[in-house]
Parts: C-alpha cells; structure tokens; sequence
C-alpha cells in the first residue's frame, strides 16, 4: 500500500514536471541578455531565410526571397533607389546613362550605357550585358518565367518559340541599347527593374544549361560567392563596384531552412541579425511591446500588395445588373477589422481599394466605411435585397492554414448578414490558385492576394481586371470582371506616361472601387521585420523590401 | 539460399514497380499543374504549353512513366526538379547522409537505452527500476516527436546554450566553419534524442515482454538446472532467443525510418530526406517525389533482406525457403 502511495506521488510529480515544461516553453523571446559590441565597419550581416529560394540564377528565380537578395547583387538598366517610402518606388537610371530616348510612338527604346560598371570578375558591363539577359530569357532551353514580361518586345515570341536564335527587337551596339516593342508599352521600364533582365557577362549568356547558374557573376554591390541548396547563401563585396549605392558590409550570410521558431531565437541571442521569414505571428504583440515600432528592433513597413475578396462574374449571382449592387453590398457589410485581426499584431492596414498606398497613381477613396456598424450593415441590406439569387453561395479560403479559415469564416458570416448563406471551402494554396485560375470554376467568392511585381498601376489594375486578358486558364482576373466601358479605360491608362497615367490609374481605382465593385478589398499587408540589436542602417524599399545593401552593423 | 535471393530480388522488382506507379497516379490525381507554377503567375496559355512541354508534362501519363523508368535503369537519373532544376539525383544523395546520421545515430542511442532498461525490467519484474522504466516507457510512446523536439530545442538549445538549437553539419567537409565529426555530433545530440525516445521507449517494452517470457522457457529452466551461472544463461539462453525479433524489427525501422524523419528534420532543420520529401509535396515537385520515393523504397528492400538474412545466420533453425 505503502509502495502504490509512493509510486503514485512519484508519477504525479512527473507529470508536473512536464506541465511545467510546456508552460516553460511558451515565451521564445526571452533569451541569454544579447552583448552588442560596438562593430566596426564591415562585417558579417546573417539572415535567417525559412525556405530556400528556387534559383539564384536571374532568368529562372521568381520567388520573394531570390529578388529581395537579388536587389543586392544587380545592376539594371533602370532600378529603385535604396529608399523608403513613395521614393523608393520611383525608378532612377542606373547602368543606363539616363532614362531612354523614346520615339516611333512609343516603340522604340535607345539606351546609352555609362562606363564604370563592372562585374566581381572585373568584366565591364556594356549593351551588349543586357542584350545577352534578354536573350537568354527567351531562348527556350532556359525556359524562363521572364518571357511573359516580354510579350511586347519584338522578336521575343518568336525566339521562345524556337523559331529564332535571337531576338530581333534587341539590338547593342557599342554603347547603345535598342529595344523594339510591338506596341507602346509605358510600364517598359518598371518591367526592366525586374531581376530578370540584370546584366550578365558572356559566360553567363553563354551557359544554356535549364538548371541555371547559382553564382553567376554580378555588377551590384555584392556577388554570390556560393550557394548550397537548402543551407547556405554566401554574398561579398564586389570590389570592383564603384556606383552609387550603399555596399557597408562586407559579407551577408544566409542560413536557409531554419522555423520561425528558431529564427526568432537565434535573432534574439544575436547569432543571426534577420528573420526573413518572420517570426511566429503570436509573437509580434510582446516583440512590439517589448521594443518598439520602428525603433531599432522591429520595423513594421507597408508592402504594395493588397489582399481581396474576389466576386466571380461569371456565376448566375453576379450576372448582369445584379453584380454592381451585389459587389457593393459586400463591400459595405465585411468585417475587415476581424478579418486583418486573424493575421496577426501589425499584420496591415484596411483598405477597399485596389491599388495600395505607396503604388504610383494611388488616391485614397473613401468608398466605403471601413468600420462596420449597424449603419453599415443596414446600407448593405439594402443593397443586396433582391439580388441574392437562390441565397447561396460557395467561398473559398485562402489557402488551408488556420489564419485563412478563420478569416473565411468571418467572412461567411458577414455575407449572412446580407442574405447569402456561404459554403466555405478549403484547399491548400497551390491548388485554390490552379482552380481559381481556371475560367468556369465552380466559386462565387473567393479569398486571394496579389504582390507587386514591379511598382507600377498596370501591374494591379491591367493585370487583375482587364476581361481583354481572360483566358482558359491562369487567370489573375480571378472576378473574371469583363467590363469593356472598364476594359477600354485600362487600356487608354496602360498608353499614357508620367502623371497623367497615373492619375487615371487612380481614378479607375476609385471608380471601379466604388461603382462596378467586383472586389471587395480588405487588407494591405505589412511587412514585419525582426531585427538584431547590431542592426543598423535599416531601409526598407517598397519594392524589394528590407535592403540588404543599405544595412550595417552597429 | 541462392534461389531465395533471387525470388526476393525479383519481388523486390514488382514491389518497386508498384509504389512508384502509385505514387504517379497520386501525384496526377492532385488538381495543380506544375507546368503553370513553373511558368508564373502571369504566363499566357502558349507560356504554359511551352513550360508544359519543357517539363516533360506534354505527353500521357504512362508515356512518362515509362520514361522516367527508361531514365532510371538506363541513365540512372531521376531527373531535374520542377521547381528549382536540381539534379534530383544530387539532392537526394545530399540528403540521405543527412538522414542517415540521424538515423544510424538515433538507433545507436535507442537501444544503449532500450537494451538496459528491457533487460533490468525483465529480470527486475515490478521493482522499483521496472516501474521506472515503464514510466519512461509510457512518456516516450506518449509525447509526440515534435514536441519533445521543441521542448529539448527551447530548453536545452535555447535557454541553457548547451548545443546548437538547429542545423547540420557535415561530418567530413569542413569547409564554411562548421564540419567534422565534432561539429557533426554535437549538432546531432538533441536530434537523436528526440528521435531515440519514441523508439526506445517502445523497444524497451518490446525487449522487456521477450525477455520475461524467454525466462520462462524450458531450455532456461534446464540451463539453470545444470548449474549455469546466471550471466551465462542469460547471455548464452535468455538473450540470445529474446532478441531475435528485435531484430527483425530493428531492421524494417530503420529501413523505414531513413525514409526520413520528418517532424524531427523540420524541427531541428536538418536538411535530410524527410524535410526533401515534405518541400517537394508542397511544390508538387513529382522528380523530387519520386527521387525520395525511389530512395526509401530501396532502403526499405534492402534492410528487409538484410534482416532477413541476419535472422537465418543468427538462428540456425530458420532455413530460408
């Protein structure tokens, strides 16, 4: 009897340990007490990326985490400033002299190239650098994302078809770069700010193996010295790099495939100086408390993306005239506060626009309250009376994680309010994305986001909404919104340059915002950077994110 | 013996056949196209066909199947990755050392600890080290792998700053500061103990039960009779007949287990084949898929002959038929 007591306090306490344990696990923040040296200049920046980027080569990667580092090994035509804010979204001319001189309506680019870029090999960068990028983009053994950039340069089709050997549109001579387009393409120079049209030295434009080159050679500040899939990204210095932008550290270390877990640690002890990947989402709330927004620790930025709910106009619910009033309804009766609240501390602001703050062009719109309230919902009845159909619809999440249901449930039960009795349905991304892409699916709401490939209007507006560029599939006009009074707009603003394009890029935004309303709108999200104690010289681009050549270590 | 290796060679054939065409089909099943993936969010539907053809994706399912077992006996390659273009059979030989050092290592652990505890338990019988070791027992068949992992990484990574919290290094390339058996072990110390717990814990049960039940044998009884010293009828009787199944399944588990160990890879972020096999899913990346497939299945086949084998040699009764 004795001995059972005995044992059964002995178990007792071990289960107490372990409760213990896991209430012990819960706070990852409060690591070993950081030791900030006070560094010198130079030195060794770490980052923590939590998945690996696809390529380092420029013509094949097409991922966030391979541009964001790209930004520190490039050199383009034209680039972003390492700025923040609305400036650093305004291209500047980097290789190229000036911006191009542009004639034959808008068809014809001539760029002359300055003198003094150089590769790490100590090559120089000339015309011919960034003709052999855009050849190489398109020749179809590389089979390169990059080619549906290129649609309106001549010749380019007609290379990725194989039914050429270059492009006939590209032409360098000495220090000129001709390009030919086959129809005016303003937003030309943001599409050649992309990391695919870098410039590249002969070996690399010579080197035609598919899987790509992860070290090729680079004319930015820093070079990729090596690259070991699934573990390490090493960049230095490039010596020979005498331009204008910041280059303060010697070398960027990446550590790939660490959790955010583990990255939030490591940032906090000091071994690493970024989380790229973030940090787990419950943790932004005492990180901010703990050290401030913006003051050295973490940086909370917008981003140019916007995340959505898209109204398939194509369904019996948003045919005809019952689309607008419909679209608008939604717009007036969603919870964007719970929704945004689902993603986490500081995880954006609200919006009901299309465009995001930040983006060239953007007006700020006012269409509808952003809060909602009885008010609200009474306005979104009325709209809706009558144009619910049979009262029922099918929603499909973002994706399948947490976050995303949640989000959709709430979702589900806005649109209660307004008489649609929702069926959510779940998939994992990837496959949301194929079906949702596919004209005909079988949704009538559906939960998406879109990210800024380069910064300007056309990439959301032209790219998201024009019915002109619906096809069978991959579709990113996911409302499969086919409105030709609004299609004609698109393509007038794609023709126009300067400030009066962007200004009829924001008043489409506001119009199709407030009056077709085949969205509705709700979040921009934010970047959330955890930083070391060391870090300094924090910039964050609009377009490229956290800029890994501008910082430094304290 | 010569006849029984070849009948399990040639089953080793069907079977091989048969979970790479299963996993074809699953994989062809999943309503996502890497052709689209590959060519990118704003690829136009010629773009598509072009990345589709490209890929390899362009002709019937059975047309590729039959090209990817063409590439496989002939070239000996299981081509290049949809995703990123590696070389699948690289990443995978990059990745197998990977789990192979957690697993060869795992096992070395679990039975210095299942082996003492099974046995003292066994000889032992409700005492208070065998209700110890059931306990310990009961803990490790209990907590979840991805937990103790994180428990042991927070706690012991973490906040004492014992060993590494994450990450591999490779036992004989030092290059990049951190290789070497040293730097390899101590970055495996709290990986193998989240890997060996579960296993431990459920081979020392495993050795306790055959133990306690070899004890009661005649043959035991007899030994002792004869006046045996106990070490002897231990070593030379009781042990001897009592591990023979753990054999068996000491095999087959690490044979299944260098599929990989994915909770344990992802936690400690060890670049090995369970961390390989979960990124190609993700990505709908099938050479990959198939290069771990392929790989695993191979192991599986190989250690199951082995350990049949071994079991031959080690009992004399057994006649492979």
């Amino acid at each position: 009897m004795h001995r059972k007591l005995w044992l059964s306090l002995f178990a007792a306490v071990i289960g107490a340990g372990l409760l213990v344990a896991a209430a012990v696990a819960a706070p990852s923040n409060s690591g070993a007490p950081q030791v900030v040296k006070h560094a010198t200049a130079g030195g060794t920046f770490n980052i923590e990326i939590t998945s690996d980027v696809t390529s380092m080569d420029p013509a094949i990667d097409y991922y966030v985490p391979g541009w964001q580092l790209s930004y520190a090994t490039a050199c383009k035509l034209v680039n972003y400033p390492d700025k923040e804010g609305a400036a650093g979204s305004q291209l500047v001319p980097e290789v190229a002299a000036g911006l191009p001189t542009i004639s034959n309506n808008g068809k014809t680019y001539v760029f002359t190239i300055r003198s003094g870029y150089k590769f790490n090999t100590g090559e120089n960068v000339t015309a011919k650098s960034f003709a052999d990028a855009l050849n190489r983009d398109a020749n179809p053994k590389i089979q390169s994302p990059a080619i549906a950039f290129m649609d309106v340069i001549a010749g380019a089709n007609a290379m990725a078809d194989g039914k050429a050997s270059t492009i006939s549109g590209v032409k360098a001579a000495g220090n000129k770069l001709t390009i030919q387009l086959t129809t005016a393409s303003p937003d030309l120079l943001a599409r050649l700010a992309l990391p695919f049209f870098s410039a590249i030295n002969p070996a690399t434009a010579a080197n035609l193996n598919p899987a790509g080159d992860d070290t090729a050679p680079s004319c930015g500040p820093y070079y990729i010295q090596s690259r070991v899939p699934n573990k390490e990204i090493i960049l230095k210095r490039n010596t020979y790099y005498k331009g204008p932008r910041p280059h303060n550290v010697n070398e960027i270390d990446f550590k790939v495939g660490n959790t955010q877990v583990v990255t939030e640690q490591n940032v906090t002890t000091g071994t690493a100086d970024y989380a790229n990947g973030g940090v787990p989402a419950a943790d932004y709330k005492a990180l901010a408390d703990k050290y401030g927004v913006n003051k050295g620790r973490l940086f909370v930025k917008p981003t140019l993306s916007v995340y959505y709910v898209a109204m398939n106009q194509d369904r019996p619910l948003f045919k005809g005239a019952n689309a607008a009033p419909l679209g608008q309804a939604v717009n007036w009766a969603l919870d964007r506060r719970a929704i945004l609240d689902q993603a986490g501390y500081l995880a954006g602001v609200r919006t009901t626009q299309v465009l995001p703050p930040g983006m060239p062009g953007y007006k700020a719109c006012h269409c509808y309250q952003i809060n909602v309230t009885p008010g609200t919902i009474a306005k979104a009845k009325s709209l809706a009376k009558g144009h619910t159909g049979d009262g029922k619809a099918v929603l499909w999440s973002m994706g399948n994680t947490p976050t995303a249901v949640l989000q959709a449930q709430i979702m589900q039960f806005n649109l209660k309010q307004i008489g649609l009795d929702v069926d959510v349905q779940t998939y994992t991304r990837g496959v949301q994305i194929e079906k949702e892409q596919t004209r005909g699916a079988d949704f009538d709401f559906t939960a998406d986001g879109w990210g800024a490939d380069y910064a300007d209007p056309y990439d959301f507006i032209n790219v998201l909404l024009s019915g002109a560029n619906l096809q069978a599939s991959n579709n990113n006009n996911i409302a499969y919104f086919n409105n030709p009074k609004y299609n004609k707009l698109m393509l007038a603003a794609s023709r126009l340059v300067g400030a009066p394009r962007y200004a009829a890029y924001g008043a489409l935004d506001v119009d199709i915002t407030k009056n077709a309303a085949p969205w509705a709108a709700y979040r921009n999200a934010s970047q959330r950077d955890y930083v070391s104690a060391r870090t300094g010289c924090y910039v964050f681009n609009p377009v490229f994110e956290m800029d890994y050549a501008a910082v430094c270590i304290k | 013996m010569f006849r029984y290796l070849i009948r399990r060679l040639l089953w080793a054939g069907v079977l091989f056949i048969a979970v790479t065409v299963v996993t074809y089909v699953i994989f062809f099943i999943i309503p996502a196209d890497p052709a689209r993936l590959a060519a990118g969010q704003r690829a136009t539907p010629d773009e598509i066909v072009r990345a589709r053809h490209f890929l390899g994706l362009d002709k019937p399912v059975p047309v590729q199947y039959a090209l990817f077992l063409k590439r496989l006996v002939i070239d000996h390659s299981l081509g290049h990755s949809f995703t990123n273009r590696q070389d699948v059979n690289k990443v995978v030989l990059t990745a197998a050392p990977v789990t192979a050092s957690l697993v060869f290592g795992g096992v070395i652990l679990w039975m210095m600890l299942a082996l003492p505890i099974g046995v003292l338990s066994a000889l032992r019988p409700r005492s208070l080290l065998d209700r110890g070791g059931m306990m310990f027992v009961l803990i490790g068949i209990s907590a979840p792998v991805f937990w103790v992992g994180l428990i042991l990484q927070y706690a012991i990574g973490f906040r004492l700053g014992w060993t590494p919290n994450s990450g591999y290094c490779d036992l004989l390339n030092t290059q990049g500061g951190c290789g070497g058996p040293a730097d390899w072990a101590y970055h495996l110390i709290l990986p193998w103990m989240t890997f060996a717990l579960l296993f431990a814990a459920i081979y020392a049960r495993m050795i306790r039960a055959n133990t306690m039940d070899t004890m009661n044998e005649d043959y035991v009884r007899t030994a002792r009779a004869k006046g045996a010293p106990e070490s002897q009828v231990l070593r030379s009787h009781v042990l001897r007949n009592a591990l023979l199944p753990v054999v068996t399944m000491l095999g087959m588990d690490i044979g299944i287990a260098l599929g990989g160990a994915i909770f344990t890879e992802t936690v400690f972020n060890l670049p090995g084949l369970g961390k390989l096999a979960v990124q190609s899913i993700s990505t709908f990346d099938l050479p990959m898929i198939e290069g771990v497939v392929v790989f695993t299945t191979l192991c599986i086949i190989v250690f199951n002959l082995i350990v049949d084998l071994l079991y031959a040699w080690i009992d004399p009764r057994i006649r492979l038929a």
